[in-house]
């Protein structure tokens, strides 16, 4: 069988290279620093410069009203009447079910399996704007973190030509090694038990393939606006 | 054009005489440079970070065994599948069954290095099943029928008028110069290939043992529609691209896409561990992860294992001049580059002019200089050269010509003779003080390059000259 075959290959090859690789291994401590730049005191700020850089924006509000108008507002401007969304009480913004009840936005069934995939996909394809939380935001690269899940579609931070995600200050981390620190702590071994899904992003979609030309959206969204509070 | 057909010698030759590649390369190649000191530069401790990448990986590889049936074993306890793949073949043969099993009709792919080493496309398309790649880069040149010339940017070659002609014909898309038209005629197009596919194939850029999970990054996003959208997502992993924890990422991240683009993170990095869980709204039904040996498993056992640690960043063909010069295509195999020079003769060892590629090199140390995993690249490019003349591969002029340089060398005399003649005759073949074309046999050498006119007076007639003059003066 391959998978034997394999694995002898890779035990005799380890039997003259082993102790050199061990060496070469114990060359460096393995932890990863919890972030590699130096910190910003205020890490909202930082955040969102970061993410400016890479042409998404930051919208630091007060309190959930704010939160709330500014979501209003991108809505009203994309003209959404639909969007792809994680179940409203997982996006941790109380009044959000009703801001968009008294827009007569509705959330669309974004479960895509079985027999009705391909079918539920080509609904779910005009929508204009996808809703979100995150699970953390690193501060230093600008980055959303989110663990997809029961209620948390992974396709609601990618279909639409938006992404609107809802962070709270307090979810803010500094650098990639802290984000992973924080999902250990909080997930521990069961990080991937309920989903199989983790993703982290960092800007609009982009791509440089024509000519080195910078361009957004080819694939996932052109637009991604962060609203911290 | 596939140039695959040609000599080495004739692929380079193809690819000097290539203005608009040479254009190209040259733009791209400065760019990526600059992003990559920039990142790097810009980092509180960017040497440690190299060195602790470099741990983390030799660390892997000294338990390969070990971790990956760790690996096998959890992504099988969360209900995916492993197959494991001693060569391409088998590799080809697992898919393509999958594919006939399930009725696939049409399959999406995200850009694989490890599928493109086994000729993956091909392998389905004969099987009857549509492949589209959808990496903008990898669409350009799938739909011209041409390869990747660039690990990071496989369509550098192309101007935006080819990419616009192309577009035309295969998207009917009004001609155009401008770039945002483009961009969304492929988008629309290559939706609805994603909504309408029945598999997605993927590769990945790291197994993590203890998760059961393959990390995907990318900047488009058409790695997390290939994994998300179709009903079965098929990853391709070449067996040394693992790590053991999900935190060693906190290390190899940073490291790699700051050397790839200069970006701190890729805009995408997916980890998946297996199929949709009961209760997900969605994701793939089945989940396959194809651990692909393909000689790797004796290369570790050998002086080139180091070069397993590669985590495919592109950082050395950037800085490489020869690359630089020559672009992708010249090398001939999937990988190309230094490290490209070093994989391509260990993992295809069919090709036949293999030998040749780790000559395409100046050993000016640059490629090991970026490398994040601090690679000793031009070390093993000597190797392999030593081992190509060992067993007898080398031109045939290549053993008298050193001969006969080996007696100059160990002659006085006849050194001085020799140089006399050489002087005279490269002053008589000069245009402007450079030599376009030796006489053969040496006009092989100066096939893609000149050489120096040599001067009038050598270094041993100057220094006895000054001496002379010492003395007297
Ligand atoms: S050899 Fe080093 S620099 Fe070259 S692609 Fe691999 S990791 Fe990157």
């Amino acid at each position: 069988m391959s998978r034997d075959q394999i694995l002898a290959n890779l035990r005799t090859s380890l039997a003259s290279n082993r102790s050199w690789l061990e060496k070469e291994a114990s060359a460096a401590p393995h932890a990863a620093p919890p972030f590699v730049h130096p910190p910003a005191a205020n890490l909202v700020a930082q955040f969102s410069a970061e993410l400016a850089k890479l042409e998404g924006r930051t919208y630091p509000v007060a309190d959930a009203e704010e939160a709330l108008e500014v979501i209003g507002r991108l809505l009203d401007e994309r003209e959404a009447r639909q969007v792809i969304a994680w179940d409203l009480e997982q996006i941790d913004l109380s009044g959000l079910p009703a801001l968009l009840a008294a827009r007569g936005v509705s959330v669309l069934d974004a479960r895509v399996h079985g027999a009705a995939r391909k079918e539920r996909l080509q609904t779910l394809e005009p929508v204009s704007v996808c809703l979100s939380g995150v699970d953390c935001a690193i501060a230093e690269s600008g980055t959303l973190v989110l663990r997809h899940g029961p209620g948390r579609p992974r396709l609601a931070s990618l279909l639409a030509p938006t992404h609107i995600a809802v962070a709270h200050r307090s979810q803010l981390v500094r650098g990639l090694g802290e984000a992973l620190a924080f999902l250990r702590e909080r997930y521990g071994a069961a990080l991937f038990d309920p989903t199989s899904h983790l993703t982290f992003i960092s800007g609009p979609s982009r791509t440089a393939d024509i000519e080195m030309t910078l361009s957004l959206g080819i694939h996932g969204p052109p637009e991604v606006h962060v609203v911290v509070l | 054009m596939s140039t695959h057909s040609l000599h080495f010698f004739d692929r380079v030759d193809t690819a000097l005489h290539d203005e608009t590649l040479r254009t190209a390369l040259n733009r791209a190649t400065a760019r990526f440079v600059g992003n990559r000191s920039g990142a790097i530069g810009a980092l509180s401790d960017a040497d440690t970070l190299r060195d602790q990448a470099r741990a983390i990986r030799a660390h892997a590889l000294s338990r390969l065994d070990e971790l990956l049936v760790r690996l096998a074993e959890r992504v099988e306890a969360r209900g995916g599948r492993v197959c494991w793949a001693s060569d391409g073949e088998e590799a080809r043969r697992y898919i393509a069954e999958l594919a006939r099993s399930r009725g696939v009709r049409s399959i999406v792919k995200s850009k694989s290095m490890a599928s493109e080493e086994i000729h993956l496309n091909e392998a389905l398309e004969r099987a009857g099943v549509e492949v589209v790649e959808t990496d903008l880069g990898e669409y350009i040149i799938q739909i011209a029928g041409e390869t990747p010339s660039h690990i990071i940017a496989p369509a550098i070659h192309k101007t935006r008028e080819q990419i616009s002609a192309l577009f035309e014909q295969h998207l009917g898309m009004p001609p155009t110069t401008e770039v945002p038209p483009m961009i969304r005629a492929a988008r629309q197009a290559l939706r609805q290939r994603f909504l309408r596919a029945d598999m997605g194939i993927s590769g990945v850029n790291f197994g993590i043992a203890d998760e059961g999970a393959v990390v995907i990054v990318e900047n488009e996003g058409n790695a997390r529609l290939t994994t998300s959208v179709p009903r079965i997502h098929v990853a391709i992993m070449g067996i040394e691209r693992i790590v053991e924890r999900l935190e060693d990422l906190g290390v190899m991240l940073q490291v790699l896409a700051r050397s790839a683009t200069g970006q701190k993170l890729s805009v995408y990095t997916s980890i998946i561990s297996g199929p949709a869980r009961p209760g997900e709204a969605d994701g793939p039904e089945e989940f396959h992860l194809v651990l692909l040996d393909n000689g790797r498993s004796q290369i570790l056992g050998g002086q080139y294992a180091e070069a397993l640690m590669c985590i495919r960043c592109g950082a050395c063909l950037n800085a490489c001049p020869v690359y630089q010069s020559i672009g992708g295509h010249a090398y001939g195999g999937v990988y190309s580059g230094p490290i490209g020079a070093i994989l391509t003769p260990l993992l295809q060892p069919d090709l036949p002019d293999n030998y040749l590629l780790p000559y395409a090199s100046s050993l000016c140390g640059a490629c090991q200089e970026v490398c994040p995993v601090r690679i000793a690249i031009p070390d093993l490019l000597l190797r392999l050269r030593a081992d190509a003349v060992r067993a007898g591969k080398f031109h045939p002029i290549e053993k008298p010509a050193i001969q006969s340089y080996a007696a100059m060398m160990n002659n006085p005399a006849l050194y001085r003779v020799g140089g006399k003649f050489a002087r005279l005759g490269t002053r008589l073949l000069r245009r402007k003080g450079r030599i376009r074309r030796l006489p053969p046999p040496l006009h092989l050498w100066t096939r893609g390059r000149d050489f120096p006119a040599l001067p009038a007076q050598t270094f041993s007639e100057w220094w006895e000259e000054r001496e002379r003059q010492r003395h007297n003066g």
